[in-house]
């Protein structure tokens, strides 16, 4: 292995140190790095999906095929709040978050157990069935078209009217929200609590010896992991004015594991690399085929086989950083 | 006493793995369980640890009844135990490994301040780490950690969370003679502060340091008393004779 | 089901149409007239259903209980074996031929997919094997659009097995009434394979406790190729008898995977008598909620799931062991 130059290794050691100024400072001219700015909303929301997943499943060790609730019941919660209660965003976006929250506490609550096999299993088929309620739930959801009229246009912050339909404005302000995100995930993984989470990933039957209530912490981190995905979800709504039922779909849960994968679970940094990697791919292979899901399958399967560090956690695991 | 078992037994269906055994502990003493392989002992240790529910019987720790009890609500209680088979949390560092286990014992739910900011498990983890010697490998991967080093940490990560009754399952296994006898001595000197409850199979190992001795076989209470009165018991000779005879003929 | 209590029926479901609420959909079936026949007729159709689940979550425990996979491609091989089917019936025009030929070759795939892509994780972290047969699904989906289009393909049913027979209650379709005939006569099958013989007390023992089965000798690895490979044949068989009933196209498999998933755990992982009690159970309970209170269908399955993570968590006949 090559030796890092000194200044290389100073910067990287200053950037896992105060991960989310360093992640920010990133974020500020991520736009520019890519070919379109709707692109690196995308990234934004989708890597935020993914960094409230990462908690449940890298940190955690739970590995969880419904996520898509969460996201989902954000994006309905503030969507249905905004366009069919006129409700302001603010409002809305807490709605979400909290909606996604009580979601993952009754999804949590059913799936886990003393013995984890059906976890993934579970997950999967609750995520669907609210699928299922909110395709029914016509006049609430839009039913199969989606939930129209998700309208914000202008976001009021004071004395400042921000055009929220402008790309770069839009950006910034997502921005602003997944800092605070990432900001609260630090805090939450280097607490006391961050630390169980650890031991329970590690050897949850130690853990438990030690005096740790495994089922009860999985669940606080489940409804947290929610809370952080209904916040992405919320978001998705404002930023499409539109919420399509494929929110909740086991696809989106699919995807989100894939980003995970992709980018490196455990690391902070890597559901943006996964959210970006599988964004990048999707958008450059469906220009020549429609066939671009056989190239993510087979992306993913090489990963797991022969990647399951991932991007940013092989590049992490060689420079000997988290 | 400190714990207590009452009529205890546990099928594998139609298996029948303890039988009726009611065994008392007594408190502060270093009491030894042993018995020949398939005597019951890991299942009877499975048991008076939480890990297992016995099918009949009831167990008590300190005259509270604990048969149904959830395996983490005993570690808080006071009861904490070691395993067979090294169980450590590989890639978390040595010092990390103690320092959680003894913050489990303070803190459930703190998702807002740093852990750095609760400084009696850093210190108590520290403490425990000189007590057992791996001071010197504090950051290292516990995973990376010498089978003998991994058996020690083990230890510190029982103690962490100040139990009363120390449970510890054949502690020796894979241990070359020279590390058996640092450890025998480790195990001594944790006996004068708590309860320690031994199970061994290697019967000379722990005649010697016991206060306390339960003899099972084939799944029920063969005898109990001091090594003395162990080692005078009819049934004991006749069961051991045969084993210790064949280990004789095997070892140089 | 009879000319006559098809009309009733679609009646209903016009009444019912313009109402939107579970109560209204109830109280215009209680208008109708729900009798005891078209109840009994609604069960006889769940069970039709419900040997596709059993099929289905038979295979999945099978994988389970015995290589600890959660086979989440499981959807897919049940979708390549109804398209594989469409290929064969087009190629032989014999639907016999399909029922012999499609879960060998669906066995077939399964036995490259174990030994190429699952057998390298095992022994790593036991998420791993599932996480790759999930990738797995997409890659079957897209190889079968870019084989035979994203549309969907007819597959009707065949001649000898066309139109109805009365079965006391009613008028019952006759192709129904083979897929739950065969569908017994494969469960037989299994059972006298597991229970009755060798290679099934190795797959029984093998499930308990793989040690024991390699210090007798027996290759684990070549029992966990053939059980992985008997699974998936069973999904393929699975998806060429629905074919006639359910339409095949490209993503016919995901509805089917979350069926799988909920069959497993409301009847236990890793019980052969649990995946087909659940199976018939839950298969009635869907055909009988879409009778009675339609927008619950779908959703009807999850609620007895629910209830059987709320009160029995391992399931109705959960146990370590195959054939508990």
């Amino acid at each position: 292995m090559s030796q890092a130059p000194a200044a290389f290794a100073r910067v990287a050691d200053l950037c896992s140190r105060h991960r989310v100024a360093a992640m920010i400072a990133f974020f500020l001219v991520f736009p520019w790095l890519m070919p379109y700015k709707a692109l690196a909303i995308n990234v934004l929301i989708l890597g935020l999906f993914a960094v409230g997943f990462n908690l449940i499943y890298g940190y955690t060790g739970l590995l969880s095929f419904g996520h898509a609730a969460f996201y989902g019941m954000g994006a309905y919660g503030c969507g249905i709040a905004i366009a069919r209660y006129g409700l302001p965003w603010p409002a809305a976006l807490a709605i979400g978050i909290l909606l996604a929250g009580l979601g993952a506490l009754v999804i949590g609550g059913l799936s886990i157990r003393r013995r984890g096999i059906y976890f993934a299993m579970v997950t999967l088929a609750l995520a669907q069935c609210v699928y299922y309620i909110a395709y029914q739930a016509e006049p609430l959801t839009g039913g199969e078209n989606g939930l129209r009229g998700v309208d914000v246009k202008t976001i009021s912050l004071g004395l400042v009217e921000l055009d929220f339909l402008a790309p770069t404005v839009k950006y910034y302000f997502i921005l602003i929200f997944v800092a605070l995100a990432l900001w609260c995930l630090s805090r939450i993984l280097e607490s006391p609590f961050g630390a169980i989470l650890e031991a329970i990933r590690e050897n949850e039957a130690r853990a438990r010896a030690c005096g740790i209530d495994v089922e009860r912490s999985k669940l606080v981190a489940f409804v947290l992991s929610g809370l952080f995905c209904g916040l992405a979800g919320g978001l998705k709504a404002m930023h499409l004015s539109i919420v399509p039922t494929e929110v909740l779909h086991y696809h989106t849960s699919g995807l989100v594991v894939i980003m995970a994968l992709l980018g490196g679970m455990g690391t902070f940094f890597g559901p943006f690399v996964g959210a970006a990697v599988f964004l990048l791919v999707e958008d450059q292979i469906s220009l020549f085929t429609i066939h671009w899901q056989f190239f993510a399958g087979a992306l993913f399967i090489l990963f797991v086989l022969f990647f399951p560090r991932g991007i940013w956690g092989s590049l992490t695991h060689r420079i000997g950083r988290t | 006493m400190i714990l207590r078992t009452e009529n205890v037994g546990k099928t594998f269906g139609a298996f029948s793995a303890l039988r009726n055994v009611s065994v008392v502990i007594p408190r502060g003493r270093l009491t030894a369980i042993i018995g020949p392989n398939g005597a019951g002992k890991s299942t009877f240790f499975n048991v008076i640890s939480g890990a297992l529910r016995p099918s009949e019987g009831r167990v008590f720790f300190e005259e509270r009844e604990i048969t149904a009890a959830p395996q983490h609500a005993l570690a808080r209680m006071g009861i904490a135990k070691s395993y067979q088979i090294t169980n450590i949390f590989p890639n978390l560092t040595v010092l990390e490994n103690v320092r959680v286990a003894a913050q489990a014992r303070v803190s459930r739910f703190q998702i807002w301040r740093s852990r750095a900011m609760l400084a009696a498990p850093l210190h108590e983890a520290e403490a425990l780490l000189e007590f057992v010697g791996l001071t010197g490998r504090a950051t290292f991967l516990a995973g990376s950690l010498a089978h003998g080093e991994q058996r020690a940490l083990e230890i510190a990560i029982a103690l962490a969370s100040k139990p009363r009754l120390l449970l510890l399952d054949e502690p020796t296994a894979g241990m070359s003679p020279e590390e058996t006898r640092v450890f025998m001595e480790l195990i001594v000197k944790l006996a004068r502060e708590r309860t320690v409850v031994l199970v061994e199979h290697k019967m000379k190992l722990v005649m010697n340091i016991s206060d306390h001795v339960i003899v099972l076989h084939h799944g029920e209470v063969l005898a109990e008393g001091t090594p003395d009165e162990i080692r005078a018991n009819d049934d004991v000779k006749r069961v051991y004779l045969g084993q210790t005879q064949r280990a004789g003929a095997r070892s140089t | 089901m009879g000319a006559r209590r098809e009309e009733e029926v679609r009646l209903l479901e016009g009444r019912a149409e313009g109402m939107a609420t579970p109560a209204r959909s109830i109280m215009a079936s209680a208008m109708a007239g729900i009798t005891l026949e078209l109840l009994a007729l609604q069960a006889f159709a769940g069970l039709a259903l419900g040997t596709i689940f059993v099929l289905l979550a038979v295979g999945l425990s099978l994988i389970f209980g015995l290589l600890t996979v959660v086979n989440f491609a499981h959807g897919a091989f049940f979708m390549v074996g109804a398209y594989f089917g469409v290929y064969l019936f087009g190629l032989t025009g014999s639907f016999w031929f399909c029922l012999v030929g499609v879960p060998l070759g669906v066995g077939c795939l399964g036995l490259v997919v174990e030994r190429i892509l699952i057998r390298p994780l095992y022994g790593r972290n036991i998420d791993y094997p599932l996480l790759l047969t999930f990738g797995l699904g997409y890659v079957l989906v897209d190889l079968v659009r870019m084989t035979f289009g994203i549309e969907g393909r007819n597959f009707s049913t065949p001649d000898a097995l066309r139109g109805s027979v009365s079965i006391g209650v009613g008028d019952f379709p006759l192709y129904r009434l083979f897929v739950i005939g065969i569908t017994a006569l494969i469960l037989l099958g299994l059972w006298w394979l597991i229970e009755g013989t060798r290679a099934g007390l190795i797959i029984r023992a093998g499930a308990r406790d793989p040690e024991i089965v390699r210090t007798l000798g027996v290759d684990v690895s070549r029992v966990w190729l053939l059980v992985f490979a008997l699974g998936t044949a069973l999904a393929g068989l699975a998806g060429v008898l629905a074919a006639p009933m359910r339409g095949v196209y490209p993503e016919m498999g995901v509805p089917v995977l979350i069926e799988a998933f909920v069959v497993t755990v409301v009847g236990g992982m890793g019980s052969l008598l649990g995946a087909v009690v659940a199976g018939l159970l839950l298969g009635i309970v869907v055909s009988l909620t879409s009778l009675v209170a339609p927008p619950m269908a779908n959703i009807s399955m999850f609620v007895v799931m629910a209830l059987v993570l709320l009160f029995r968590p391992t399931g109705l006949f959960g146990r370590a062991g195959l054939m508990g």
